[in-house]
C-alpha cells in the first residue's frame, strides 16, 4: 500500500513536472516547485483518500504550494522592483540570466497566475473545465472565463510577435 | 443566439454535449468568423501542447525520483536537506528573485562569517571581521562565483545615505552598513539550515529581504551602482 502511493506518484511525475515547468516558468524552478509538491505530498498522504484521483490531488497541492510562494514573493516585492525587472532576470548570475526565453515561456509569464494555471490545465494537461475547476477550487463558470482571458492574451502575444 | 467567447472556447476544447453542442455548431456552420476563431483556439492549444510536450518525455530527474524511492525515510530526509542546500545556491522562485535583481551567486565556500569581537582588538564591537569585511568591500553581486554557499543578496542606500549590504551563508546572514569605521552589523540572522530542510529556510531569507526593505530608502543597486559605490569605498 505504502509503495503503491509512492509508485503511483512516481508516475505522475513526467506530468508533473509539466505542468510546474509552465507554472513557475522554467525548469529549474519547476523542478524545486515538483520537489516542495512532493515533499508536501508524502507528509499528507493520509489525506489522500484511495479511489479518489491522486493525479488532481497532487496538481492542487502543486497550484497551492505555488500560488502560496507568489503571494510571499509579491508581499516582499511591491515596494522594491519594478513589474519589469524580473522579466527575463533570474538572480543565478551573468551567463543563465540571459538566456533567451522561448516565445511561449515569456508570454506564459505576461498571464497573471489564474490565467495561467486555468489555460495550463485546460489545454495541455487536457483537463475538462469540471477537473480543472475542482483542482483549482473555483466554479466552472470562474474557469471558463480565465481560460478565455488567458487564451486571448496569448494569442495577442505570440500572434503580435510572428 | 449569441456566441459568447466562453461558450466557444467550450466548443473548442470540446466540452459541450447535446443541445449546446448542436446549437454551437448550427452557429459556426453560418458564420465563418466563428469557425475561424475556433480554429484560432485549437492552433494555441496545439502549440502549447507542442511546447510542453519534451518536459514530460525527459527523463525525471533523480533528485525527484530518490524522494519516492522504498528506500524510504532517512535517504528522503537527506534529500529534502540538500534540497534547501540547493535552492540557498540558486535561489527562490522567479518571482522572488526579481525582488532583488541584483542578487547573485555566492563567494568562497569556505569563509566564515563572525562578527568582530571586541578581545580580538582593532575594530569596535558590532564590526564585520576582516574576512566578511573584505568580501563586502569588494565583491559584487552580479559578478560572485556561482557555487559557494555564501553570497551577497543585494546592496542598497539606507535612510542617512549609509550604503548597506546584505548577505547570507548557509546557516547565518545579516546586514551590514557602511561607516567611517567600517561594516557595521546592523542584522544578523541565524537561518535555518542542516534542520530545517523544507522551504522555511526560503522564509528566512525572505526575512532578510525584508529587514533589509524596511531598511531601504530606495530600491536595490543594480550591477552598476553597485561598481560606482565599490569603486567610493562604500562611502559618500
Amino acid at each position: 500500500m505504502a509503495k503503491a502511493f509512492e509508485q503511483a506518484v512516481l508516475d505522475l511525475l513526467p506530468r508533473l513536472r509539466r505542468f510546474a515547468c509552465g507554472l513557475a516558468g522554467s525548469a529549474a524552478d519547476g523542478d524545486d516547485l515538483c520537489q516542495m509538491t512532493i515533499e508536501r505530498a508524502l507528509v499528507r498522504r493520509d489525506q489522500w483518500q484511495p479511489g479518489t484521483r491522486l493525479d488532481s490531488w497532487m496538481y492542487r497541492i502543486m497550484r497551492n504550494i505555488f500560488i502560496d510562494e507568489m503571494r510571499a514573493a509579491r508581499r516582499r516585492s511591491e515596494t522594491f522592483v519594478d513589474e519589469e525587472a524580473g522579466l527575463g532576470v533570474g538572480s543565478v548570475g551573468g551567463q543563465e540570466a540571459r538566456v533567451e526565453l522561448a516565445l511561449v515561456d515569456r508570454a506564459m509569464r505576461q498571464l497573471p497566475t489564474d490565467q495561467r494555471e486555468a489555460v495550463l490545465l485546460v489545454m495541455v494537461e487536457g483537463y475538462s473545465y469540471k477537473e480543472a475547476a475542482e483542482i483549482i477550487g473555483c466554479p466552472v463558470g470562474t474557469l471558463n472565463s480565465r481560460l478565455v482571458r488567458g487564451r486571448d492574451a496569448l494569442l495577442g502575444l505570440l500572434e503580435d510577435a510572428s | 443566439m449569441t456566441v459568447t467567447p466562453e461558450l466557444l472556447a467550450a466548443y473548442a476544447d470540446g466540452q459541450l454535449e447535446g443541445a449546446d453542442k448542436a446549437r454551437i455548431e448550427a452557429a459556426i456552420a453560418a458564420d465563418p468568423a466563428l469557425a475561424s476563431q475556433v480554429a484560432r483556439h485549437q492552433r494555441l492549444r496545439k502549440a502549447l501542447a507542442a511546447h510542453y510536450a519534451p518536459v514530460a518525455e525527459e527523463p525525471v530527474p533523480d533528485r525527484l525520483a530518490a524522494l519516492l524511492k522504498p528506500s524510504g525515510g532517512a535517504e528522503s530526509n537527506a534529500e529534502v536537506i540538500s534540497f534547501a542546500g540547493a535552492r540557498a545556491k540558486r535561489g527562490l522562485l522567479p518571482a522572488i528573485r526579481r525582488w532583488a535583481p541584483v542578487a547573485g551567486p555566492a563567494l568562497a565556500a569556505s569563509l566564515v562569517l563572525a562578527i568582530w569581537q571586541p578581545w580580538q582588538g582593532g575594530l569596535p564591537e558590532g564590526y564585520a571581521d576582516p574576512d566578511l569585511a573584505g568580501v563586502l568591500d569588494t565583491r559584487l553581486a552580479a559578478t560572485q562565483a556561482a557555487d559557494a554557499d555564501l553570497r551577497i543578496l543585494l546592496s542598497f542606500q539606507r535612510q542617512g545615505g549609509d550604503l548597506c549590504r546584505a548577505w547570507r551563508g548557509a546557516e547565518a546572514g545579516g546586514i551590514a552598513c557602511r561607516d567611517g569605521a567600517g561594516w557595521r552589523i546592523e542584522r544578523q540572522f541565524a537561518l535555518e539550515g542542516a534542520t530545517g530542510g523544507d522551504y522555511r529556510q526560503a522564509g528566512s531569507e525572505a526575512d532578510i529581504m525584508a529587514a533589509a526593505q524596511d531598511m531601504a530608502v530606495s530600491g536595490a543597486l543594480d550591477a552598476e551602482g553597485e561598481e560606482r559605490a565599490k569603486a567610493k569605498g562604500w562611502q559618500n
